[in-house]
Formats: structure tokens, sequence, C-alpha cells
């Protein structure tokens, strides 16, 4: 039969055997591409449709606002994963069809955000089979980004809330929980080359009933991990803390009845909504245009681009991402859709909107458009572990566009500030501790980034992560006293490594780590920015500096520290630059490390970085430029050079008129250096990448993608956008060593001859 | 009993004297040029109603004690020296950083979210003034790098050209091994013996604070440097103007701790925030002597309401790293939290969900309420209280301040009316409704976080507005009654009557009791009570100081145990001072057990990851007989009203139309008293709100009790 039309009830009967005989429930593209709240159930319609006091919300709001306080709080005070111990967890408070509608005032809102497509996966699937369902007493577990999330490190209980057997809203808790058995230690595998390297991959799953953890279950997931004590702990501290949270919603349904529940939930959201379009609506129309680069893929250096427009109509804002870096299919940093939508949320929230509540209903106005199997927008298939390399930009890339949308605004919700330091610099850490007990997570520094400079003044240094604000680093004392590590250098700012500008950026610090006392621990790094600026600058300022990953092997610090302790300085410059070990090893990398064991009284050093400048560095203040020195800041070579600073060396007392004349020559001189812009761009542009350069991602035309696929640059229409597969480093190395010794072969064989 | 116990406080100083069987309460402004003047007109005011003169008084008293917030006043306006930090190499961005949440800590959970907005607060030690020393010392106390004394003088010498007035010492690790933090001051007073004009103090990190974490225990040092001056003076100053007023016995300071030493022994850090603590020891006092259970204290004034937390049966709640201004500092402080709810608090439109916020932000006392005449344009609280009528405006703050319903009914209609499509009435309803919601939210949080009910709680209201917005917290709260303590006006002048002679002493101490790997108990009994024994020494020590014999002292011992790596430290409060066998062993992390039971849930504990300790802990106390509370439960016996001074037209929520209150004055007060709501209750200091459906009870020595009358129940 060549005829290929069905009828209708032809049709309906494939489909139902379709559904019928499902090989796999995988993650739902309805699902994971929907950011939007859903629409109204008809019970929230015949109560919405009806006039609703906002003051009785307000007061319903303000009860579930203090029991997620209460809840997070336990999470806080119990929770054994650093993450937990330094303020990376949530817990939130959904509607019954899973949009999420409130966070703990203090949590992780990233977390919520991506909690609510496993919700509504169970909503959708695990409610009505019947080997699974949904009923008053469970509690779901999931930590697959590819059904929600950010990284599978993390661990969300999920909670359904019945009352009078009607399911009215779900509760959850997530904690980053560092340790899932990946095939590398603390959960964020740089090496994982395929998903089934990445660990523990949940799904959505019930491991509660009747309010109780299931052994059998929580036994599976011990045994699937390094730290069983770590998986035990915290899946019983998310569970208390979500029965707490649904004790006190109990209590609101008890007093203030069903609807005052429902009511509250989506009213919330609602009106959220509302806000966001009319703020949409006080901006200028108009498309604004910024890129970021990743630089490395953890495994190799690689320019991943992504591309962003966003262009405001009204009250329509949209979010165009084509043109960015195809997936890699065999190495971790590519990220989901879901994961992407969730993370530039988190940086709405950060940097342009901070007064909004934390629900993803924020993003309801928005449209996004991107390329299929982009970095940012990954199939199932691909690796995750290591999202953070894109979605850690994803969360300052809006600061630009934004800025320019605001800048003119009257009232604006926030200061305009430059992009913060977007890459995870902290140490992952595993193996077995002082006590004997295996660990693998990752160190608070990742709470500590620069921020970048601001219209009004300079940037914080190391104010937070740019996933969530007032979060801490914790005490080195306290970290020491669990681990094996040993911090020789804690805290020290960065001299000169600075996003310069007439408000500079805040800076990062300096780490120098290593260890004692064990037989058997190791160190991996999962950031960019070694070779191509990290966090971009703002009007004119500067961006952020490169940082590389500086090791010192074949020595035992701890025996040079006891005999010849003139000889370590706490400096990371100053120990590489001199060298004062003899026979150790000095190297730098870039700063993807995948997890190497290490030897006791083995340094690795690294540097937490700094954001990015804002305006012109011939604006800045003379008496700030000398202030910065006085705090060691930069040097007096920084402050003459970039500055265009004059003064006197011992008093520090600036030469005022020289300076002025110091900076107008500078201007002249970048008059005489400039040429028209459509000059500057006929020879400042190529039509494509120098061929030495590895690049992924559209050079000038969006709709053109370019790749390397196994080796090779390609290009692709970015609406056909293909998996990249790389080569393995350590072929490439054998290759390129093969090649060496052919061409030494060849020479000593010719002067032989 | 005679005793004199004072609350230095920002605005005004509070006076109670007990004098055998009379207590008196007086108030005088606050002197902050010199407090002596305050206290001394508070004191003459005390004497006025005593007929003594204040020579006769002070003579006979056994003690005076200060509760004062000079400590905080310095730190606001910077008052201190110039501050040198000396500390471990590759630690010296560690104040600077501040854990990176040093922006946002002490500032309202809204400005906390405001990363683009963030600002460290000025620092107490400037970039400039820290320098690094060699040396280095790990988490078990073992010496990884010794220090280098050439590089130390240097740095030394360093400060002290820099124009250091005092140095502080902070070495990594120093609480488990101060070897080196004791040597730098050794080193010290070769270079700069103590004995010369102008020598320098140096205070080391590890007898500030004995607990692990860096960077809270260097701002304990730093805030005690910085502080010590000031203290020193200021308290000085009241010491010698007591002597001249014929006082010959050493004048005590209150603590935040919830005891007290003599000066000789009182650090600065232990006196900030003395006050409102002394408001918690009182409320202690007050539950163990009326039979009262647990309470929950509240204290409501013009700009924060303060909420502390007493327990039946002694468990005791710390900030273990409270934050003082807008640092973390790590000494034992008893937990108090403070909300920006009170009568200054700022009422605005919310847009986005159409009703009203209150707070956190605040008119303080100037420009104050819009009421105020100041120059206040926004609406507040206490101007919602005015028109609604609650507040005489001829009457307010003991008459000090005159205040302006016009200024009031146009803030509200200004700011809010319009948008909210209310009159004025149904707007400051909304504020009041709004506040008192806050508040109550702010307790239950307060509450239910450490496991604890509020209906298994008495609430007390004190301080400023606190009767006049008890009713409404009880309401939101669902409780059913709240008292109004004696003496509300002078409360923590009550508190610092009534606290012990008290030194506390802890230390961090690595202590594995279950160790889950090994599936072996704790057996090192000579080093735990090694470690007890010292800090038992210590805290004989400050006791023996002060005058007292070691048979008069007695210790409690506390620990801060946890489960496998969990960042909670719950304490635990023990009968046990040593261990001796297995089952002491065994005993504790029973008594662990329940404890983290009661506060986080029956089955959240996890003893199979391993059971620790992480801090010692011991309380050195004398016992002290207290201010006598007398007949503070309700009486059974009601009396009726006495007759109005007046009736008021006011407006409540819950209740649609107007409502004509009566008014009374003092006389309400007598024991027994029994008036029905609506009413108000108008005394020199305070004034008391009766809500419809709820009865006014006065007992003993002036507390009121607010209770919500059950159906069928008539005064």
């Amino acid at each position: 039969m060549n005829d290929m039309s069905v009828a209708a009830e032809q049709q309906a009967l494939l489909d139902q055997f379709l559904v019928q005989n499902k090989l796999f429930f995988a993650p739902d593209p309805e699902i994971m591409e929907n950011h939007r709240i859903e629409a109204r159930s008809a019970v929230e319609e015949q109560l919405l449709s009806q006039p609703v006091d906002p003051h009785k919300v307000n007061e319903v709001r303000g009860l579930i606002i203090a029991a997620l306080d209460e809840s997070n709080t336990m999470i806080e005070q119990m929770g054994a994963a650093p993450g937990a111990k330094w303020g990376d967890m949530t817990t939130a408070i959904f509607t019954a069809a899973g949009d999420l509608s409130m966070i703990a005032p203090h949590g992780v809102g990233g977390f919520a955000a991506a909690v609510f497509y496993p919700i509504k996966f169970i909503n959708k699937y695990w409610a009505h089979e019947p080997t699974v369902g949904v009923r008053d007493g469970d509690g779901f577990i999931h930590n697959d980004a590819r059904y929600g999330g950010i990284h599978n490190t993390d661990q969300s209980m999920m909670m359904p809330v019945f009352w009078k057997g009607r399911l009215v809203c779900w509760l959850s808790a997530t904690i980053h929980e560092g340790e899932n058995g990946s095939c590398e230690p603390g959960g964020m595998p740089a090496a994982a080359e395929s998903k089934f390297d990445e660990g523990l991959k949940m799904p959505p799953f019930r491991i509660v009933e009747n309010f109780e953890l299931k052994r059998d279950l929580v036994t599976f997931l011990q045994n699937s991990v390094r730290d069983p004590k770590l998986q035990l702990e915290d899946m019983k501290v998310r569970l208390h803390s979500v029965l707490r949270l649904r004790q006190r919603i109990i209590k609101v349904l008890e007093e203030h009845g069903e609807e005052a529940l429902i009511i509250t939930l989506r009213k919330h959201i609602e009106d959220v909504v509302v806000e966001v379009r009319r703020r949409i609506r006080e901006l200028p129309d108009g498309t604004m245009r910024t890129i970021s680069f990743a630089d490395s893929t953890l495994r190799e250096n690689v320019l991943l681009k992504l591309n962003m427009a966003i262009t405001v109509k009204g009250e329509r804002m949209i979010v165009d991402m084509r043109g960015t870096s195809p997936e890699l299919l065999n190495r971790s940093i590519n990220a989901a859709q879901a994961s992407f939508k969730t993370m530039l949320f988190t940086g709405y929230m950060q940097n342009i909107w901070p007064d909004l509540p934390f629900t993803m209903a924020v993003f309801t106005p928005f449209e996004f458009i991107f390329d299929n199997n982009s970095l940012i927008n990954g199939s199932f298939e691909t690796p995750q572990a290591m999202s953070l390399i894109p979605l850690f930009k994803t969360m300052t890339i809006a600061c630009i566009p934004m800025a320019k949308f605001n800048f003119s605004l009257p009232q604006r919700y926030t200061a305009i500030v430059a992009p913060q330091y977007d890459q995870p610099a902290t140490l992952i850490y595993g193996g077995l501790t002082q006590h004997g007990e295996y660990v693998g997570n990752f160190c608070a520094d990742i709470n500590g980034m620069g921020q970048g400079g601001r219209g009004h003044r300079d940037g914080e240094h190391s104010v937070s992560p740019p996933f969530a604000a007032h979060c801490d680093l914790g005490e080195i004392e306290l970290m020491e006293e669990d681990l094996p590590m040993v911090r020789l250098g804690a805290f020290t700012l960065a001299r000169d490594r600075v996003g310069f500008g007439k408000m500079r950026s805040g800076l990062g610090y300096e780490q120098i780590h290593t260890f004692r006392r064990s037989g058997l621990w190791g160190f991996m790094t999962g950031c960019s920015g070694s070779l191509f600026s990290s966090a971009m600058p703002l009007f004119g300022g500067y961006a952020s500096p490169t940082y590389p990953l500086c090791k010192i092997k074949g020595i035992n610090i701890f025996d040079e520290l006891k005999n010849n302790p003139e000889k370590f300085k706490f400096d990371v410059i100053e120990l590489m630059n001199t060298q004062p070990f003899e026979n150790a090893q000095y190297s730098t990398h870039n700063m993807g490390m995948t997890f190497e064991l290490a030897q006791p009284g083995e340094l690795y050093m690294m540097c937490q970085g700094a954001g990015g400048g804002y305006g012109d560095v011939l604006q800045r203040e003379p008496a700030q430029v000398m202030q910065d020195i006085e705090e060691d800041l930069i040097s007096p070579d920084t402050a003459r050079d970039i500055y265009k600073v004059v003064f006197d060396e011992r008093s520090r007392i600036v030469d005022v008129d020289a300076t002025q004349q110091l900076r107008d020559d500078e201007r002249r001189a970048r008059m005489a250096r400039g040429v028209p812009f459509d000059e500057f761009v006929k020879t400042w542009t190529t039509p494509e990448p120098p061929a030495s350069l590895p690049f992924m991602g559209a050079w000038s035309d969006p709709s053109t993608v370019y790749g390397i696929q196994a080796g090779t640059r390609v290009t692709m229409p970015g609406s056909a956008l293909q998996s990249q597969f790389m080569l393995n480093p350590k072929d490439v190395l054998i290759a390129t060593l093969q090649a060496e010794n052919e061409a030494l072969k060849a020479r000593l064989g010719a002067s032989a001859g | 009993m005679r005793r004199v116990s004072v609350d230095i406080g920002g605005t005004f100083t509070d006076c109670f004297v007990a004098w055998d069987e009379h207590c008196i309460e007086s108030k005088a402004l606050t002197t902050h040029q010199n407090l002596a003047l305050g206290f001394n007109e508070a004191l003459s005011n005390a004497c006025k109603t005593l007929e003594l003169s204040e020579r006769e008084l002070l003579s006979q008293v056994d003690s005076v004690r200060y509760a004062t917030t000079l400590g905080t006043n310095a730190l606001i306006e910077r008052k201190g020296p110039r501050l040198g930090l000396l500390t471990t190499a590759g630690y010296k961005s560690s104040v600077p950083l501040s854990r990176a949440k040093g922006y946002g800590v002490g500032l309202p959970h809204q400005q906390q979210m405001d990363v683009p907005n963030a600002q460290r607060p000025d620092p107490i030690v400037p970039i400039p003034m820290i320098m690094e020393v060699r040396e280095r010392i790990d988490y078990a106390g073992d010496v990884v790098m010794q220090l280098d004394e050439d590089d130390l003088r240097d740095k030394i010498r360093q400060l002290v050209d820099k124009g250091a007035e005092a140095i502080v010492v902070v070495l990594a690790n120093s609480v488990v091994n101060p070897v080196h933090e004791l040597r730098i001051r050794e080193v010290f007073l070769d270079e700069y013996p103590g004995h010369m004009l102008g020598a320098i103090p140096m205070l080391l990190s590890h007898q500030v604070a004995g607990r692990k974490g860096e960077y809270v225990r260097a701002m304990s040092t730093i805030m005690d440097g910085f502080l010590h001056q000031a203290m020193y003076h200021g308290l000085g100053t009241l010491e010698l103007n007591l002597r001249h007023a014929g006082y010959t016995k050493p004048m005590l300071c209150n603590h935040n701790s919830g005891g007290m030493a003599q000066l000789n022994s009182t650090d600065a850090l232990q006196t900030v925030h003395s006050g409102p603590v002394s408001g918690i020891a009182a409320s202690e006092h007050l539950a163990l002597q009326a039979e009262l259970g647990n309470i929950v204290a509240t204290d409501m004034g013009g700009t924060s309401f303060d909420i502390g937390i007493v327990v039946d049966g002694g468990v005791k709640h710390y900030d273990f790293n409270p934050v003082i201004e807008r640092w973390m500092v790590s000494v034992p402080m008893v937990h108090l939290v403070t909300l920006g709810a009170g009568g200054g608090s700022i009422c605005r439109y919310d847009r986005m969900f159409q009703t009203v916020q209150v707070g956190p932000e605040s008119a303080g006392s100037d420009p104050g309420p819009a009421c105020y005449d100041r120059g206040g344009m926004k609406p507040t609280v206490t101007d919602a209280d005015l028109v609604l009528g609650y507040l005489d405006p001829a009457n307010y703050a003991g008459g000090h301040i005159k205040l302006n319903p016009r200024r009031s009914r146009q803030a509200i209609d200004d700011h809010l009316g319009e948008e909210l499509d209310l009159d004025t009435i149904a707007c400051a309803k909304l504020i009041r409704a709004t506040v008192d919601a806050n508040m109550a939210n702010g307790i239950a949080r307060e509450l239910r976080t450490r496991g604890y009910e509020p209906e298994n709680f008495t609430t007390l209201a004190y301080g400023g507005n606190g009767p006049l917005h008890a009713c409404g917290i009880a309401r939101a709260l669902g409780v059913r009654r709240i008292l109004a303590p004696p003496f509300a006006s002078v409360f923590s002048a009550v508190g610092a009557g009534n606290m012990s002679q008290l030194h506390i002493h802890e230390m961090s101490a690595w202590t594995p009791l279950f160790d889950a790997n090994q599936r072996r108990f704790f057996d090192d009994y000579p080093r735990f009570n090694g470690i007890v024994e010292e800090l038992e020494r210590r805290g004989r020590e400050d006791l023996v100081r002060q005058g007292f014999e070691p048979a008069q002292i007695r210790y409690q011992l506390e620990l801060d145990m946890r489960y496998g790596n969990q960042r909670v430290e719950t304490a635990v409060v023990t009968e046990l001072n040593r261990i001796r066998q297995p089952q002491d062993v065994l005993m504790l992390i029973e008594q662990f057990h329940q404890r983290y039971g009661e506060r986080f849930g029956s089955g959240s504990q996890t003893p199979e990851a391993g059971v620790r300790i992480n801090t010692i802990r011991v309380r050195a106390y004398v016992e002290n007989p207290g201010i006598s509370f007398k007949d503070i439960k309700p009486s059974a016996i009601r009396l009726a009203p006495p007759p109005p001074r007046g009736e008021r037209i006011c407006h409540f929520v819950g209740h649609d139309g107007p409502l004509t209150t009566a008014i009374y004055d003092n006389a309400a007060l007598m024991p027994g008293t029994a008036i029905d709501g609506p009413a108000i209750v108008v005394t020199r200091a305070t004034t008391y709100l009766v809500e419809p459906g709820w009865r006014f009870q006065a007992a003993g020595q002036n507390a009121v009790w607010f209770t919500m009358i059950e159906a069928g129940d008539k005064a």
C-alpha cells in the first residue's frame, strides 16, 4: 500500500499501541522544552475566576515562606555534604501541576527551578502508571539533569501533598551532594565520555513510602557511590526537611483551607508573570547581542562560543541562542536546554531583577530560539556531568545586553554590573581521609567569585557564586579537620589579576593546596578560562584575566617546611618564577584537569577569578588607583601602564598634572591608532576562523556553525547541527609523539647516511 | 535584697532598684557624652520614690549591675584604636573577604539578595594594616612550619610604624596549639616592653575564642581589640562615678552569654548586646519563679523586634557565631534574633502582589513616623496605630512626643490608599494585620527550627510597642494567651539584676564517640577529662579572681555534637562531668539522639554515620539570689474594672465598623482586675491594647495577661 494516509480512528489505535508499549520513559521534550507555567487547572480556574483577596493571599504566603525558611534552615543545620554546609541547597513548594511557586528565602533558586521538570514527569507518567502511582506518604528522588536539573551531583526529594484525597501541591528539598559514583570522585567528572561515566543517573523514582525511606533502595544507592555515609545522611536530611515542610503546609490547609493554598500558590506565580511583562514593557524595543567563550572541553583547548541576541518587542523578550557551539558527543560539558534556561533565569535573578521572587514564572514571558544539538541544547545521549562550563557563563552572559536595555530606565531594579567571574574555580578532591573515610567532593571556594565593576562603584572581591547570593566560603580550620588537605595559601587576593576599568572588578584569591596523612588522595579541577578571558567587560573596561593551574610535584612540601622553611613563599607567582625547590617539577596547565592521584606534600595552586571591568581605565580616579596599590591589589607598574597615573613611588603622591598629560597623550594615541569603522571591519574580520584556532560556533553568520569532527574542522548549517566527536587526547598525544619520533629517526638516519 | 541594675540603651537609660520589698522602675534619657549623667538622673528618680539620698542607697546595695550598648555604638561610629593584624601567611585576605557572605551579614534578606549593590562594611582593620607571619600549625596542633622570628620582628615593626595602637594576633589552628601565638607575644614584649609609656596592647585569638574557625575568631579578636579602649573608659568612668557616690563594691557588667562579671573579668566583646540578652535573662528568671514553663521573649521597640527563647529544663540556646553589627564572631551568645518590625517600620505598596509590605526599612526616631511631624513622609506602623485610635496624640511616650494624626492619614492615603483602593482605616488595619503576622511568623520560625511549637510556650511581649501589639501577635501566632511581664518598660534592667556570675570556656576537640568506619567507641577518657578539667580551671580562676571561694563554684558541662560530617552542632547539656566507662559514652550518644530527634524529627538521627563531639564547653557559675517575682499567674478571682478614664472610637482588625473603646489608667493594674476588650489601658510607660475577644487581666507587680475569651466566659 503506497498511500500512507491513515484515518483518524486508525491513527488513534496506532498511538494507543505506542503508548501502551513504551520501551523507556526517557525525558519528555514536551516537558523539558516548556519553561512556562501551565495553564490554570480546572480547580484553579474556578477559584481564580472569582474575586481574590490579595491580602489573604499575602497572609498565607507569609506562612508558607516561614515554613520554607524553617525547612531550609533544617537542611543547612543537618546536611553533611559540603554544599549543604555552605548554602548550596533549598526547599521549595510547587502547584499541583508542578509549577515552582516559592522557594526558601536563602535557598538556591536554580535548584528549585530545575525540580519542576521531574515533578511534571511524575505527574504525567508515574501518577497513572499502575506499578508506580503517586500516593500520600510517597517521596521521589531524582538527580539526572536530563530530566531537569543543573547537574547530576544535585539530589532532590520531591513529595506530593494530598488533602482530602486530592493532590494540592508538591514539596521539594535539594542539596548539591557532590559524590555520586561517577568515574571521577566528587560527582562532576570532566573525564566522562558518555553519560554512563556519570555515576548515579536517577530519573524520578519513589524511594519513600509511608513517609519512610525504603532501605533496599537506599542500600542500592549507597552501594553505587564512594561515600555511602554521606548518601544516607543527606537522604534523611532531605526527607525530614520535606516532612517538616509538609507538616506546616498541612497546618495551613487546616487553618485556611485548601482553596486558600491553591489560590495563593497560583496567584503568586501569575502576579509575577504580570510584573515581568510590565518590566519588559518598560525596556526600549530593540536587539542587543553578546558572545561568550569557554576555552576548554576540560580535555583539550577549544574555543566554544555562546552566541546571544536578546530582542525586546513590547512585552515580549526573545532570547536567540543560535550560532552557539554544537554539542560534543564524548565530552562532559554539554547542557540540556532546560538546564540552560534554569541558569539563565538564575542569572537574571542575581544580576537584573534580584527583587523578584524566585519562581520560574519569571521566564513565562520569555521566548527562546535554539539550534538543536547545540552545547546548551544538548541531546539526551550527550554526557552533561560538567555542564557547569557553559552554564556558569550562562548566568552572567545577559549582564551585557541587559545593561544596555536598562541603562536609560528612570527606575532600575538594581545596579548596572559587568559580568562576574563565571567559572567554577574550585578544587575537587577525592580519596581516603586521615580518619579513614572515603570521600569525594569539592571545596567551598566555588562560592567566592569576584564581582564585575559597577556603574556606581568597584566590584566586590570574591563576593558570591554566580548561582546564588549570600553563600559561604567557610572556614579552612574546619575543612582541615575533616580532610587531609592543608591550605598553605588560603585567601590571598591575587595582585594585578583584575578586570581593569573606571570601576575595577572585584578580585579573586590565590589558593595553594597540598595534603598529608592519606595514602590515597587526588585532585581535579573543572574550569575553563585559562586561555581566553572568562568575564567580559562592560562599557570599555577590561575583561577578567586568564588563570592557569600550577603544580609543583616531586617534592614533599612538609619536609621542605621543616628543613628549609625559608625557601617557601606563600605566593603562587613567586614559587613558579623562582622555582625554589631543586629536583621538583614545576608545570602550568589549563584549569581543566581530570582527576589525578597526588603524592603527599605536592602542591596544586590555582586562583579564584576576577570579574569584568566597567568603563574606561583613563577615567579611574587616581586616588582610587593609589588605594589599590596601598591595598596590594595592583602593582605600581599596573598603575602606570594601565591607568596612566604618574606618582612618586616612595611617597605615593600623585602628580596630577603629569597624570592628566599622560592620559591626554594616551587618548591622542588611541585616536591615532584608530581607523574608521568600515576600514577596521575590512582589516579585522576574516571569512572564517584562523586555521590554527580550534573553534566551535558561528563565526559571523549565526546560521553557519563551525565544529571539529574527530580532529577536522567542519561547517554545518545551524538548523542541522551534528554532534561533534573529539579525539582521545591520549591518542592525539601518541600520534604527536610518534610523528616526532619518526621525524627524529628520519633526521638521524639522514645524518648517519 | 537591695540592688541596682541598669540598662543603658540608645535612647533611654533604664534603672531598676530592688529595695527590700520595693521594686522601683525609673528612666532617663541616655547621655552619650557621659553615661554617668543619665544613670545619675535615673537613679535620682528612683531615690525620690524611696525617699533616700543616692549615697544612702548606693552604700547599702549589694551590687550595681550594668547592661550597655556602649560597644554597639562604638562599632557603629567606628570609635576605636587603629588596629594591626598579624595572621598566618597565606591568610592575609581572610578578614577582608569575610567568607564571601560578609557583604550581607547583618542586613535584611532583600539586601542580601541584591548582589549588584553588595557592599562590605568599612573594615575595622584596613588591608594595609594586615601583616602575614611565616608559620603554620595543622588541624591536630602539630607544627608544620616553625615561626620565623626574624620575619615576625620585621612585621611587628611595620605595623608599629604604620601607627598601630593595638595588635591582634590570629594564627591558624591556634586553639589546638597556641604555642606560636604565645611566642609572638613574648617577642612583642621583648621589642616593646609593656611598662613603657605608649605600650601597645596585644590580643591573642585563642584567648578570646576557643573554637575553630579562623575568620570568626579573627573578627572576635579584632572587635575585642577595637572596643577595649572605649569600653574600658566608658565603664571605668561609670565605676568612678559610683565610687564618688558612695558605692564601694566592684561594679558588675552583664554579659551577652547570660552571665555577668566584674570589670577585671570582662572582655569588651562580652558586653555587646548585653541589654537585649538581659531581657531574656529576666524572662528565664520569671519563668522559674512563676512556674511559667517555656517562654518566648519578644521585645518590640521602635525599629526592631527581638526574639529569644527560654526552655523549661535548662536547654540553653546560644548562637556560637552570632552577628554583631555587620560581622560574624565566635563567642557563645544567648540566642537572639532581630526582625525589622517596630513602630517605625515603613509601609509601602507592593505592586507585584497588590498588597502592603511592612519593613524592614525603618523611619527610626529621626525623622520617625509621619505623625512625629519631624519630616517623615512615609507611613509607619505607629501611624497606623494612631489612625486606628490606639494612641493618645497628646500623651505618647509619657507626653514627650506630640503626635499629629493628620500627618498619619496623609502619609497612608498618599502612599497606599489609591494603589490599594482602600480608605485610610482599611489601610491602617491592613498594616497592622501584616506587621503582626510578620512578627508571629518570625516567632514561629524561631521556635520550630529548634523543634518547639508556639502553643507550648508562654509568649512575653515587652518593649515600647509590645503590649500594644500583643493581641494581634497572639492571634496570628495561634496562641490563646500572652503576657506583658512585670516592669515591662524596664524589663532588660530587671534582667540585669537577675544574672549570676558566669564564665563560659570552650575548646574545639575532635572526639569521635562512635567511629562508624572502625565501629569503635571512644575510649581516650583521660584526654576528654583533661580538657574538661582545664576548662573548669579557667572558669574557676575567673571566679576566684572576683572573690569567690572554689566551693561556691558550680560547673555545667555542655557538648556540641554531630552525626557524621554534619555541620549542625546540637548542644547537649549533660549531668556528667567526666567520662569514666563505656556506659557514659553510650549515655552521651543517647542524650544527643533524644535532643536531635526533638529538634529535627524522630527518625532523622543517623548514628550509623558516626557520633562526634566537636566542642566541649564548661559553664562555671556562682548562683546569686534574684529579684522575687510574685503572683504573676492570673488570679482566679477577677476584680471588676475601675471606672474608665474616658473612651475613644477605635478600629480593629476583623471588625468592620468602629467600636467605642474604654480607656483606663494605672488603676487597671490592680492585681486581679479583668477588662474585656475592646479596651485600652494607658500607664505612664506603656499602652496596653485589648482587642475585642481578648481579656486584660492584671497580675502582681504590674504584669498583665492577655487571654482569648472563651465562648460563654464573661468577665
